[in-house]
């Protein structure tokens, strides 16, 4: 299986070397972001102010959220491409009964979580216990929950007058100058990264991915692991979707379709291995800037929307690129040095 | 268990069951299935993404993936589009239509197979790339100007009964039949499949065979495209978005598997047909299109789900 | 009070219609280092599937220290101070040694949080108790073969270890790694600690163990002291009847013809260098050397696999520029590789579609598959080469190991090649098909192809070669004439470079 699936066991990176160069992958985002920032601060005056980080920081934060969804799976060398149909479902239901029973106050934020955490159980259970390939899982159950999404609806939308009064607003509050999208955005990937390098449970999302054969001779719980990334991302997406229902105030029920893209998109930017068993949130959560701050560069030079997929497609054939590229650099530079001692 | 291990053995006839089966089901909800005019005519349902699941399917055995079939006949359908309002001749826009499908599917395999990138991740962001080109040329507008030549094939019915692009299907069919389990070509897209490192050693020409399915792929869904203005009477940026579902059902639905090696055309064409009987039979019974996409999704699921479990249980 | 440290009792485990193992019972004691030799198929990587917890056995009972006891996982072995080594390692390239050794495992802290200082320093104590230097932050992905056994080893460590089995543990290891190894095994044992060692080099075998078991058909056969045991008499146990002779040597060699195949100061950076030798018509030359010497880059560089970085390579006289496998196969080469199951065969094929996969196309029509005049040719090969099937339109996986073997040295032939160059032909195969395919490679060698035989078993070359080129560290180190080659000798040239560097 070739186009999903790295050969096990072959030497990837190496060293000191490679930690360097996944620490230059990272940083490579970051320098790739300050040089289109740097053109497109010359190619329009208004693109180089706080009111506009604060746009992009504010557009990306969702993105974030459901980036980081995606790469969790992505580390266990899956994927996901259902993330846009969780986030419609989850966001469309809390919308609805939230609008019905406004009642339920503060509590609804449960509903997406528990309802994304389900549909993510449902893809995790589909890949690792049912053995279905993960590409055609999730393809599967893109449509199925989108379809759920407009059986529930009915053809309805849920028109922003009827959302509570708080989650509108607080969609757009701001605190100290921040927007409290960003704020959870950045909650959610300190909490996520703190949890991915300090608990035990999470490091066998990296094991997992890694070398799977490896990990099922050793005698981990192969199965429950991917399930847990799974189950994980769907809450994120279930997170991300109830976000993206506030901020856009009037629900339909093609909420967040297409997201996926964008989603992966972001994370191959930011240097998470397609092939699974590496990568870090922070560089995902600037893949998502990266892409946030293409679009707002493309409307405030006025380029048509159009182009905004084009760039989004190019942007992970580059970044996949890229990575192969810095990966076979290294391939070669080792077996000279393991070669350099003989000669 | 036996009649189970019979069933693991040969999965078209089980699908030829099926497609009786769901005949059966939707002559019960109206008395116009039976119908040969009706029958002929929603044929047309399945005919593009038939045409695109053939092209997938060497694709598939060789063991990769292309993700960018529907994008690839948006460009197709834009690019007609802008033809047809030069008046540019019918045949000098098939060889166009031809030419750009055979350049966007030579760039995927030379992605893939020259400089080996995984499959999956490239045809995903060339699927947004070439639908993004799409955009660009065609922006939001929908084209519906076309000179009857460009038409012809998707919308004429011979004798008023039998659609041509149903003949061209036919056609591809015996094709691609012919073409993947009857010559050395095909042979060799098996082994690839099976074995990559072995298929090197025995000196076939992988990165070649590999990049000519990419292309193959790419005509086809390109031709696709000329059905498509003719069924539609249409072109839009938009066109087949999301077909991509539909095609990889077909394809996994109808025994072949995604990690390469396995499978049939025959079985393919069966599973064509299945999901089109479906189709028109949803249609029948007024069943709404998200519900359609939830049972095309399910069969998705279910059709690798099943099979795994009847490989477990007969192991 | 003598109670076994690891007590198989009446194990039994069938796949289907295949009976893997069958009322299998010995024991190991404590602080033994106990080997078990058998013929691929015997069963052995099944038992240790079924002592480390991977598999569940369907009959029998295994006690350790005198317990029963039932293991799930492997990790529930492995807390049970039992775990596998295995051939290839099963380790996690991306992450780093510390971890690998610890995954599952970990010294947490009081929260529950992976104590990333406790680990380092465990690992680094780990390791220098095996007197390996490495350090714990690396990536294991940058080690080498013998460095990822170590981390495997320290791994097993971690958590007290009362049975240790090692799975072929020295094919991938030079003679100088393997000897550290067998270090740390012994001082292993000093510590109480069991090993069960599995192994097809018998040398080490006889070298390294105190007791020895055997094996057949998912049957047990016997176990003895060590010393109470030659090579010979394993081998006969592990067959099943006496044999005469190892290889069908020839003596009495055939005057070799014309060059065939020349290669001169042949170079790729990174894996060998300065490469000369030819390569006679009737001539059988073996190519020896250390595991990693470069031996089968320099024959897939032959082959077209790989590209060199300068020097050239005539075929019956004419350079050749090399581009492909393709344009080599044309011009009579043919390459055995060294792993069979992934590199020589496509396992989803029959067994005629494999051998007639080269010439496919030479046996087409205009295109079109031709699966008779395939049926016939693999047919006449199988009877040819003895290859017991069913019938040629059989899966290959339906063959032995060495039928398989068999298969795909008849697959090459089917090309008529006037250059064979074989790598490790007999490796993890039975006896009986080992003689069977040095047979043929001398029938071959005899019809006038000009053989290169590359093999890490000493003894086959020996006895296989009319030549022997000894590579070291990637460059030729000696040419020996069949007449002045001996075990030493090779050896010593195969390391001297090797230390030299």
């Amino acid at each position: 299986m070739d186009w999903a699936v790295e050969r096990t066991g072959q030497p990837v990176t190496g060293n000191r070397f490679a930690e360097r160069a996944l620490r230059v992958r990272v940083g490579g985002v970051l320098v790739f972001l300050v040089l289109l920032s740097f053109a497109f601060g010359v190619a329009s005056r208004r693109f180089l102010t706080v009111e506009n980080a604060r746009i992009i920081a504010f557009n990306a934060a969702i993105l974030v959220i459901a980036a980081c969804a995606e790469a969790l799976v992505v580390i266990t060398r899956n994927l996901d491409v259902s993330i846009g149909s969780i986030m419609g479902l989850a966001g469309y239901l809390a919308a609805d009964l939230v609008a019905r029973a406004p009642g339920l106050g503060y509590a609804i934020v449960l509903v997406p979580l528990l309802v994304g955490a389900l549909l993510g159980v449902l893809n995790g259970s589909l890949v690792a216990y049912g053995r279905v390939p993960s590409i055609v899982a999730t393809l599967g159950t893109l449509s199925v929950y989108r379809g759920v999404t407009f059986i529930y609806a009915r053809g309805q939308e849920v028109t922003s007058t009827r959302l509570p009064h708080w989650m509108l607003r607080g969609a757009d509050l701001m605190v100290l100058g921040v927007p409290s999208l960003v704020i959870v955005a950045v909650a959610v990937v300190a909490l996520l990264t703190a949890l991915l390098s300090t608990r035990p449970a999470f490091r066998q999302l990296y094991a997992v991915g890694s070398n799977p054969q490896a990990a099922y001779f050793y005698g981990l719980r192969t199965r429950r692991v991917v399930l847990l990334a799974y189950t994980l991302s769907g809450l994120l997406g279930g997170l991300a979707g109830f976000l993206y229902a506030a901020r856009v105030g009037t629900v339909t029920v093609i909420l967040a379709r297409g997201w996926e893209l964008s989603a992966l998109a972001a994370v191959v930017i930011g240097g998470v291995s397609i092939q699974g068993g590496s990568g870090n949130l922070i560089g995902v959560a600037f893949g998502a800037i990266v892409l946030a701050t293409i679009d707002n560069g493309l409307v405030l030079l006025g380029v048509p929307e159009f182009w905004r997929m084009f760039i989004q497609g190019a942007a992970i054939i580059l970044a996949v690129g890229v990575d192969a590229l810095i990966d076979r650099r290294i391939r070669r530079v080792l077996e000279l040095r393991r070669a350099g001692r003989r000669v | 268990m036996a009649g189970l291990t019979f069933l693991v053995k040969r999965w078209e006839p089980v699908l030829v069951v099926l497609i009786l089966a769901a005949g059966a089901w939707s002559s019960t909800l109206s008395p116009y299935y039976l119908n040969v005019d009706q029958l002929f005519d929603s044929s047309r349902n399945f005919v593009i993404p038939g045409l695109l699941a053939l092209g997938l399917v060497p694709v598939v055995l060789t063991g990769e993936i292309d993700l960018s079939l529907g994008s690839i006949l948006a460009v197709g359908t834009i690019l007609l589009a802008k033809l047809a309002l030069l008046h540019v001749p019918l045949g000098v826009a098939i060889a166009a239509l031809v030419a750009t499908g055979a350049l966007l599917g030579f760039l995927n395999g030379l992605l893939v197979a020259s400089f080996g990138l995984p499959s999956l991740a490239v045809t995903l962001g060339t699927m947004g790339a070439y639908r993004g080109i799409a955009f660009i040329v065609g922006t939001e507008e929908g084209y519906t100007d076309f000179d009857p030549g460009y038409l012809w094939l998707g919308e004429t019915a011979l004798r008023g009964i039998v659609p041509v692009s149903l003949l061209l299907f036919a056609l591809a069919v015996v094709l691609f039949a012919v073409g993947v389990h009857a010559t050395v070509f095909g042979r060799r897209l098996f082994a690839i499949g099976g074995s990559l490192e072995a298929s090197r050693f025995t000196g076939l020409r992988v990165t070649r065979i590999k990049i000519q399915t990419y292309v193959l792929s790419g005509v086809v869904s390109a031709l696709a495209a000329l059905v498509w203005i003719g069924q539609y009477g249409s072109a839009r940026a938009d066109n087949a978005d999301g077909v991509i579902l539909l095609v990889i059902t077909a394809v996994v639905l109808g025994g072949v598997d995604i990690n390469g090696a396995r499978g049939t055309v025959l079985g393919v064409t069966f599973s064509v047909l299945l999901l089109g009987t479906l189709t028109n039979g949803m249609g029948l019974a007024n069943i709404p299109g998200p519900t359609q996409t939830v049972v095309f999704g399910s069969l998705l699921v279910l059709s690798v789900l099943v099979s795994n479990v009847v490989r477990w249980r007969t192991a | 009070m003598d109670s076994a440290r690891l007590d198989i009792r009446n194990i039994s485990k069938r796949y289907g219609a295949v009976e893997a193992l069958v009322d299998v019972s010995f024991s190991v004691a404590p602080g033994e280092i106990h080997a078990l030799v058998g013929e691929n198929g015997a069963g052995k990587s099944t038992l240790v599937k079924i002592i480390t917890g991977l598999v569940p056995q369907d009959a029998g009972e295994i006690l350790l220290d005198g317990a029963r006891r039932t293991f799930h996982t492997p990790m529930d072995a492995r807390s049970a101070g039992v775990t596998a080594v295995y051939q290839d390692p099963k380790l996690f390239p991306h992450l780093d040694v510390a971890e690998n050794i610890f995954m599952g495992v970990y010294p947490t802290t009081a929260t529950g949080a992976v104590d990333r200082r406790g680990m380092y320093l465990a690992s680094a104590e780990l390791l220098s108790r095996l007197d390996v230097d490495l350090w714990p932050r690396s990536l294991v992905a940058g080690l080498s073969v013998a460095e990822l056994q170590f981390v495997e080893i320290a791994r097993a460590l971690a958590t007290d270890l009362r049975l240790l089995i090692l799975d072929e543990p020295t094919s991938s290891l030079t003679p100088t790694e393997a000897g550290k190894l067998f270090q740390i095994v012994r001082s292993l044992k000093e510590h109480g600690t069991s090993i069960v060692f599995i192994s097809h080099r018998l040398e080490e075998v006889l070298e390294l163990s105190d007791r020895i078991t055997v094996l057949r058909d998912g049957r047990f056969i016997a176990t003895r002291p060590r010393a109470e045991l030659d090579q010979g008499e394993i081998v006969s146990a592990m067959v099943g009847r006496k044999l005469t002779s190892f290889f069908a040597a020839e003596v009495g060699g055939r005057p070799p013809g014309d060059v065939r195949l020349l290669v001169d100061r042949l170079t790729r950076v990174g894996a060998f260098y300065d490469v000369s030798f030819s390569l006679r018509a009737g001539e059988i030359v073996g190519m020896a050397g250390l595991v990693g010497a470069g031996r089968s880059e320099i024959a897939q560089t032959i082959f077209g696999v790989l590209k060199p970085t300068s020097g050239s390579v005539s075929i019956n006289g004419s350079p050749v520029e090399i581009r492909d496998p393709m344009q080599m196969i044309d011009l009579g080469v043919a390459y055995l590789p060294e792993d069979r199951d992934t590199q020589g065969l496509v396992t989803e094929f029959s067994v005629a579609s494999n051998i007639s996969l080269p010439v496919v196309g030479k046996l087409s029509s205009g295109g079109f598959l031709r699966r008779d005049r395939e049926r016939h040719l693999a047919e006449r090969y199988a009877r040819d080469f003895q290859i017991k099937t069913g019938d040629v339109q059989d899966l290959i996986t339906s063959l032995s190991g060495g039928n398989r073997q068999k298969a795909v040295l008849a697959k090459w032939l089917t090309t008529n090649p006037s250059v064979l160059i074989l790598d490790e032909p007999t490796h993890g195969i039975d006896v009986g098909a080992k003689i069977q395919v040095h047979e043929k490679i001398h029938e071959l060698a005899r019809s006038g192809i000009a053989v290169l035989l590359i093999s890490s078993d000493l003894p086959e070359i020996l006895g296989m070669s009319d030549r022997i080129i000894v590579v070291a560290d990637g460059r030729v180190a000696a040419e020996l004439p069949r007449a002045e080659a001996t075990q030493e000798r090779v050896l010593l040239a195969a390391s001297a470079a090797h230390n030299g560097a």
